[in-house]
């Protein structure tokens, strides 16, 4: 019996560490090979760490393009939506569960629909809307639909989180004289605040990656973000590996640095989504 | 968190009004979108086009965008069916044929017939035939390419060969020679469908001839013909002797042209663009044409080829006539630079020093001097659709799916 | 609260009227539902009109009736069955695998194993690398000359299982599905690792006092407890198939020869390739429907083992 049991037990950890190998080592092999030059990469030095640490891939990948203007054109897209999104969706979630009317619940599932939805399939409408409304080529071009597709998420998240928020609360502070925004504004947003992180990282998730509207709604390079970016410049040196090594190490890395700083808080935050979604 | 968040948005808004500022340089701004980027053989033309046009007018200005081939026609496109002039350029690169056609059609593009007439003698009819609609003129050619077949001469003297072969029997007897001293002959691009119709579709012209060839692609004869399936069989014939690189299938065009390029494949068949590069590898290269299959229907001196890019004017731009010549005018001088880097064949009749050509150069123009018939490339001669179709057909042929029958009836059913 | 019941009902009265106002409601709906509508909804009533029509985008347009749709799926040559075959295959890998092996991940660092915190944190790691980037990385892995998976084979000896993995028919599917399941192992077994500890330990201690072993605990304590998380993992992982789309355009675009075709890359090919922008709409609203009716099914299948 007890053998067994660290039989198994020894089982489970080569398993583990075999899959956290698998996790590993393709981000391990990205990072050596954007150091090594060809000749290393293609057969001298597969696998190993680089022989002749050649940081002028990284000047290479940083002159072609524009890979910091790129990461913060993301950013700040990604920033705009996830602040839009959570705000849009904390009212409409106060007007879901808080307000009193009839037709709330079909609502709700109407705004359910959203996660289904794929994002591809409104490219050209949302193309000729945003072109009438002036809007192409501006970050705006990219933060409304993705706000719009991550509304369906949020809702839902923030609903879990709200119907905890206890009734009562309202009542005292109704009797208190506060009004609607008053309640809204002063208990219940203050209130949700760990629901900001889990819709933030559930909204970061959806248009971080986001390739197709990125290129199409977008035409000036100085607004381009990382996925066009990193697909313009691996066309751009499809036979030199090295720098599109150090591009895609570049685009990577600022992201996986934040998450080792902050992986506990956002493992968190996603897995309260989890349970109050 | 709430920091990290405030700052970010800070520098949200701040760039959002950056962003929004005028460009406030009292010049007239001309918008440019085009397929030249930084690893595009053709972006120094542009480059040197722009800068003559703004030394010449000093008040516009040429906003140059440039974007990867494949996104730039999804790019295109939804900007030609939604957008306003705002979001639409001034002047933008287009393929002839059919593609420039669509917008044509659909009242998209200026037409440039007015402003041609200082420019009458200055660029053949000939070379305007494929931006030409109901008889009206609508691009501006930026160069002119045939396909040619480039030879790596330092890798056929290895096997005894001191000239390209010129008939088929002696291509054979070449790429023979190679596979049995353990070389690759040929690499073709099978994840860019075009790069096959640079092998197959020559393959087909010096089997029927221009004139029979140039008919199907116009959807003027049927697909019909006994004999493009032999073409067809004659192509597949070599892949299946190994002449064919077999990671090419999965491969890029420009993946395919650095192996060429690096000694790898001895012969590498595409677009004349590439002559400069060629031009500069380590070895000794040579230039020819695919060679005839039956001559009683095709010669030697037949190719696939024409001004299959251009330049063509928005009928929304706000400065239309000013575009409109700023067009004819980069167009004219891009083919110029074009020539002069080796990298297309002039559309414009030189009007300039040609005398430091390099020597491949020279050869492929000798060659198109000789040329006794050309027909467009199958993907920009066909509208969007058969055409799609067509290079679907294409891939299924060098994956050895379908045979030649096949292709020709699966083609005569679809496109008739 | 210490509230007697008729002050109560007062309060609640005075609440009730101030949550009852219309302006209040419409207010706080209406960003919401303007974004939501005009963004989401009209673009598919939209897409809805135009399959009716044979139109390039640009020109007159024909009205067809329903024959694009007739056409969808009776054409060979479009090949919708295929591709809509392909992600239905993907959804049944992510569903009997992936979802499997994330839950088994899940189950196992949910136990409180040492290093629990560094394997959650490795695993959820490629869900945070972007789609381009993964892409780009795997095209590298299957490079048939130089990529590692090659040359990992040839250097232990199995030349003959070296293949050109995107570009061989037989192999591109399996090649292009394995990233897909893999990037997303993690964030599945983020969502069931939450469902996992938000069993009450009181459960599961109750269990093991009656002598349960740890795979009882888990067949009949744990997996009962997240199933409503299982549920909307099932939906994620189904419908996140059908939309399948990023990783496929950069590896393979749906060659070679439509071996690796997906409705998204077909309807994309439709709208900017082929013109047919009536065609493409077609595919959209097919695509809306069996999202939508995947996920009504998933549900349902769900509620009917209560």
């Amino acid at each position: 019996m007890r053998n067994s049991s660290k039989l198994s037990r020894v089982l489970i950890y080569i398993g583990l560490i075999f899959w956290m190998f698998i996790n590993l080592f393709p981000v391990y092999w990205m990072f050596t090979f954007s150091l090594k030059n060809n000749a290393e990469i293609f057969g001298d030095n597969v696998i190993g760490l680089p022989k002749h640490w050649l940081w002028s891939n990284y000047t290479s990948a940083l002159g072609t393009g524009n890979m910091p203007k790129y990461f913060l054109n993301s950013a700040i897209v990604a920033t705009a939506t996830i602040i839009i999104t959570l705000a849009v969706a904390l009212m409409a979630t106060f007007a879901l569960t808080r307000l009193i009317w009839k037709r709330r619940k079909t609502l709700n599932k109407f705004f359910m629909l959203g996660l289904t939805i794929p994002i591809h399939a409104s490219i050209v409408p949302v193309y000729v809307t945003l072109s009438k409304l002036n809007m192409l080529n501006t970050y705006w071009a990219l933060i409304i639909p993705y706000s719009a597709f991550s509304l369906a998420m949020a809702i839902l998240v923030c609903t879990g989180f709200m119907n905890e928020i206890p009734r009562e609360l309202d009542e005292s502070a109704c009797i208190d004289g506060c009004s609607v925004w008053g309640i809204f504004l002063r208990i219940i947003v203050p209130l949700m605040k760990p629901a900001v992180a889990t819709v933030g990282i559930y909204t970061f998730l959806q248009c971080w990656n986001e390739l197709m509207f990125a290129n199409i709604f977008i035409s000036e390079s100085a607004l381009r973000t990382l996925p066009v970016g990193v697909q313009a410049l691996s066309g751009q040196y499809t036979t030199n590996w090295g720098p599109i090594g150090a591009a895609l190490v570049l685009a990577t890395f600022p992201t996986l640095l934040l998450y080792i700083f902050l992986s506990r808080k956002i493992q968190e935050s996603f897995m309260a989504g989890a349970i109050k979604g | 968190m709430k920091k990290i968040l405030c700052i970010l948005l800070a520098v949200c808004l701040v760039f959002g009004l950056a962003a929004c500022g005028k460009k406030g340089d009292g010049k007239t701004h001309l918008k440019l979108w085009c397929i030249a980027t930084e690893s595009d053989a053709n972006r120094p033309a542009y480059l040197d086009a722009i800068a003559d046009y703004e030394a010449a007018h000093p008040d516009v200005k040429i906003d140059m965008e440039a974007y990867e081939n494949e996104s730039y026609k999804t790019k295109i496109k939804a900007a030609m069916m939604g957008g306003s002039s705002e979001d639409l350029p001034d002047i933008f690169f287009t393929w002839s044929g059919a593609f420039l056609g669509d917008f044509v059609d659909a009242g998209k593009v200026q037409l440039l017939d007015s402003y041609y007439g200082p420019y009458a003698d200055a660029i053949p009819e000939v070379m305007l035939a494929n931006t030409t609609y109901n008889g009206g003129h609508y691009g501006v050619p930026t160069t002119f390419n045939i396909v040619a077949m480039y030879a790596n001469m330092d890798m056929l003297k290895e096997v005894g060969w001191d000239h390209v072969p010129e008939t088929y029997e002696d291509l054979i007897a070449c790429c023979d020679a190679l596979v049995a001293a353990g070389k690759i002959p040929f690499g073709c691009a099978g994840k860019e469908t075009w790069c096959v119709t640079e092998y197959l579709e020559p393959i087909i012209i010096k089997t029927i001839g221009y004139e029979a060839l140039g008919k199907i692609f116009k959807g003027e004869a049927t697909w019909n013909d006994p004999d493009i399936a032999k073409a067809v069989s004659t192509f597949q014939d070599m892949i299946n002797k190994g002449y064919f690189d077999p990671a090419g299938i999965a491969l890029g065009n420009d993946e395919v042209k650095a192996n060429f390029l690096a000694g790898k494949t001895a012969f590498y068949q595409n677009g004349s663009w590439n002559t400069g590069e060629v031009d500069d590898a380590s070895f000794k290269s040579a230039v020819a044409l695919f060679p005839v299959m039956n001559s009683s229907r095709s010669s030697y001196d037949q190719t696939i080829g024409g001004p299959s890019d251009a330049l063509a004017v928005c009928a929304s731009s706000k400065n239309l006539d000013l575009a409109s010549d700023a067009a004819i005018f980069l167009g004219k001088e891009i083919c110029h630079y074009n020539y002069l880097n080796a990298v297309g064949l002039p559309a414009w009749i030189p009007d300039y020093d040609t005398s430091s050509l390099p020597a491949l150069m020279v050869d492929i123009a000798d060659i198109v001097a000789k040329c006794e018939g050309m027909v467009l490339f199958g993907d920009t001669a066909m509208s969007a659709d058969p055409a799609n179709t067509y290079l679907s057909y294409v891939a299924q042929v060098y994956g050895c799916e379908i045979d030649g029958e096949g292709f020709v009836a699966g083609l005569t059913k679809d496109l008739g | 609260m210490g509230v007697p019941p008729p002050l109560k009902e007062w309060e609640n009265r005075i609440m009730n009227k101030l949550y009852s106002r219309k302006i209040h409601i419409i207010v706080f709906l209406l960003p919401a539902l303007i974004l939501f509508c005009g963004v989401l909804i009209a673009p598919i009533g939209a897409s809805g009109y135009f399959s009716l029509f044979d139109w390039n985008g640009l020109g007159e347009k024909t009205f067809l009736g329903f024959a694009n749709y007739r056409e969808l799926f009776t054409s060979d040559e479009i090949g919708f069955l295929k591709a809509l075959g392909n992600s239905l295959l993907l959804a049944v890998f992510s569903v009997f695998l992936q979802l499997p092996l994330a839950l088994g991940l899940a189950l196992t660092l949910g136990k409180k194993i040492k290093g629990e915190r560094l394997f959650l944190s490795v695993y959820f790691m490629p869900v945070l690398i972007s789609t381009v980037v993964i892409g780009q990385l795997w095209l590298k892995i299957y490079n048939p000359d130089y990529g590692i998976l090659n040359v990992f084979l040839r250097s232990i000896g199995l030349e003959k299982w070296t293949r050109i993995w995107l570009g061989t028919k037989q192999t591109a599917l399996g090649a292009v599905f394995v990233p897909t399941l893999w990037q997303y192992v993690g964030y599945h077994m983020l969502l069931l690792y939450a469902g996992v500890k938000s069993v009450p330990p009181e459960l599961r201690e109750a269990a093991m006092l009656d002598g349960a072993s740890d795979r009882q605990v888990n067949r009949y304590i744990v997996l009962p407890y997240i199933k409503p998380i299982i549920r909307i993992s099932v939906i994620f992982a189904v419908t996140g198939s059908l939309k399948s789309f990023d990783l496929i355009y950069v590896l393979t675009n749906g060659g070679p020869l439509h071996a690796t075709e997906v409705p998204s890359t077909l309807m994309i090919n439709m709208l900017f390739l082929r013109n047919r922008y009536g065609m493409g709409s077609t595919i959209a609203v097919m695509l809306i429907i069996l999202c939508f009716g995947f996920a009504l099914l998933i549900s349902a299948i769900f509620r009917e083992e209560d």
